[in-house]
């Protein structure tokens, strides 16, 4: 159940603010002690730029205690400061080296700009038919350039698709239990001590072969799960909330390591605790 | 005793916050205090490692970096302990990259990387920047690399630069390595890329990723892949300049422990109410 957000008494208002006040302080203090070092008559550039990382991070942490002005400042900043950045590096990075640049600022003569120009005007024409999805009127010129990303996709896209995704991933799923070079690599001992490569190979093709075959029968809705077919369609369940546990455990790993990240900065760079 | 909805509410707010302290204190102490946790590079990042020091100096690789600020944590320790391992056995290293937010990371740590192996841009590297495209953009790369990068990302004609003699397309690559935030690894690289021109591909990729990549390392399409900071991590220790990622991990152990611990009272204490406390009003 979401945490519902309780209407605070004025005595709690009191001490809130007071705590922020507090925090406030701390903060100013400490980017005046550890980023303003003593014998210089300003901070540099960098420095403002790890102050104002510092203070962002710390603002957007405290939305884990309650939802409140600085943080939706913050968040609005942050959605503002990466639509700009993205749209500025998208005319820097595409717009300007592939039109701009060879259209109306390298070229010396008339005919080279007639040669760029014609070189680039399909292009150009059809991405500027994907603008006019902005108007009622003209929206239909768009279709074209749809027509041929749709075709393109479609083609290049499909046999790639079957071969990537399907045929290569059947391969290692159907080989056979007991291959001649595991057959050889086996012993006696190693059904007895379980170190053998090629045993834990012959387990994992086991593994891989009933888990296909019993998620693919949980899938399989044309007949009733009932009996052994209810039985495999269990096992099926339970390869599948093995791999949803493992993908879990990935995902708290990866938000705990961006917390890693923004805390490790908060220390070294911020704080100038320069690591163990 | 009955209990309110009210007060339920209360002390869930309450435990919400008391674990926010204790994951907080989790990361925060390995920072100041060094704690015993130990761990052994996994097969799937030695594979990797193991791949980059089988080739020859002066062999190309190329780095495709494809993330931006927002999974820095997990993926720039990654791209630095590869171009320092790269650097350290003299590669050709090409970098590029699909995300054109992530130039500027992927410019500064090649930069830095070059300047503390002493390697130069353009003889011993080449960063290539960003260029839109995508699935266009590899094939264009398997066909003919210098004519889908004709300059460099400082404007300087790639025709001629001695890292990439020889270098005609991604078939006279040996090896790629994509370190990807998006879906770059499995929508791009492997398909379009690994598939279609031939050569080993490796990958980093942040840890939610790392699950759905496994079918790729069975098939032999990925020769290697390293899995979020543990990744990273790994590959420090194998290069032996264990740094960020490495202290990271000590973060993370204990904050995976403490997680386990939480987990588990939490369900003895659902149980317990479950059958011993009082009825919820």
């Amino acid at each position: 159940m979401p945490p519902i957000e309780q209407p605070a008494s004025s005595k709690t208002r009191a001490i809130e603010i007071l705590v922020v006040v507090v925090c406030l302080a701390a903060f100013l203090l400490t980017c005046l002690l550890v980023q303003w070092p003593e014998g210089q008559s300003k901070v540099s550039a960098r420095g403002i730029g790890v102050i104002l990382a510092a203070g962002l991070t710390l603002i957007m942490y405290s939305f884990l205690y309650r939802d409140n002005p600085l943080f939706k400042a913050a968040e609005n900043l942050y959605v503002g400061a990466t639509l700009g950045y993205t749209l500025i590096t998208t005319y820097r990075l595409s717009l300007k080296p592939d039109i701009i640049d060879p259209l109306f600022i390298d070229p010396p003569t008339l005919g080279v700009f007639a040669g760029e120009f014609a070189r680039r005007f399909v292009p150009i024409v059809l991405g500027f038919f994907l603008l006019t999805r902005l108007s009622r009127k003209y929206a239909w010129l768009s279709r074209y350039s749809y027509t041929l990303m749709v075709g393109w996709g479609a083609g290049i896209g499909i046999p790639i698709v079957v071969h990537t995704f399907i045929l290569q991933q059947i391969q290692p799923a159907i080989r056979p239990l007991l291959d001649a070079e595991t057959f050889r690599a086996l012993t006696p001992f190693s059904w007895v001590t379980l170190g053998s490569p090629a045993l834990w190979s012959i387990i994992g093709t086991l593994v891989i072969l009933v888990g296909t075959v019993c998620v693919l029968f949980y899938f399989f809705f044309s007949m009733e799960h009932k009996g052994a077919g209810g039985a495999v369609s269990r096992v099926g369940i339970w390869f599948l909330m093995i791999s949803f546990g493992a993908s879990f455990g990935y995902t708290v790993m990866a938000r705990v390591s961006l917390l890693i990240g923004r805390v490790q900065f908060l220390i070294e760079e911020w704080l100038g605790i320069a690591g163990r | 005793m009955k209990i309110t909805p009210e007060a339920t509410l209360r002390r869930q707010e309450i435990t919400r916050r008391i674990i926010y302290a204790l994951v907080a204190l989790a990361v925060i102490t390995p920072f100041i205090h060094a704690l015993p946790f130990k761990f052994k590079p996994m097969t799937l990042s030695k594979n990797l490692y193991d791949k980059v020091e089988s080739l020859k100096p002066g062999t190309p690789v190329l780095l495709a970096l494809d993330y931006d600020p927002s999974s820095m944590a997990e993926l720039q320790p990654m791209s630095i302990a590869i171009l320092r391992h790269c650097f350290r056995r003299n590669l050709r290293v090409i970098v590029m990259t699909h995300w054109n937010t992530g130039v500027g990371l992927c410019k500064d740590v090649c930069e830095k990387m070059a300047a503390e192996a002493g390697k130069e841009s353009g003889k011993d590297y080449v960063f290539l920047g960003f260029k839109p495209g995508y699935q266009n953009l590899v094939l264009n790369m398997g066909e003919n690399l210098l004519g889908a990068f004709d300059k460099d990302f400082y404007q300087k004609p790639t025709e001629g630069m001695p890292v990439l003699e020889g270098v005609r397309s991604l078939k006279d690559i040996p090896l790629v390595i994509n370190i990807a935030a998006g879906a770059s690894i499995d929508g791009l690289w492997i398909p379009y890329g690994r598939d279609r021109f031939g050569f080993d591909l490796g990958a980093g990729c942040t840890a939610v990723m790392a699950p759905d990549l496994y079918p790729y390392l069975q098939s032999k399409q990925l020769i290697g892949l390293l899995g979020g900071l543990r990744g990273a991590a790994d590959y420090e220790t194998l290069i032996g300049k264990p740094e960020a990622a490495t202290k990271g991990m000590q973060a993370q152990s204990l904050t995976h422990v403490l997680l386990i611990v939480l987990l588990i009272g939490a369900n003895l204490v659902y149980i317990g109410r479950r059958y011993f406390g009082p009825k919820e009003a």
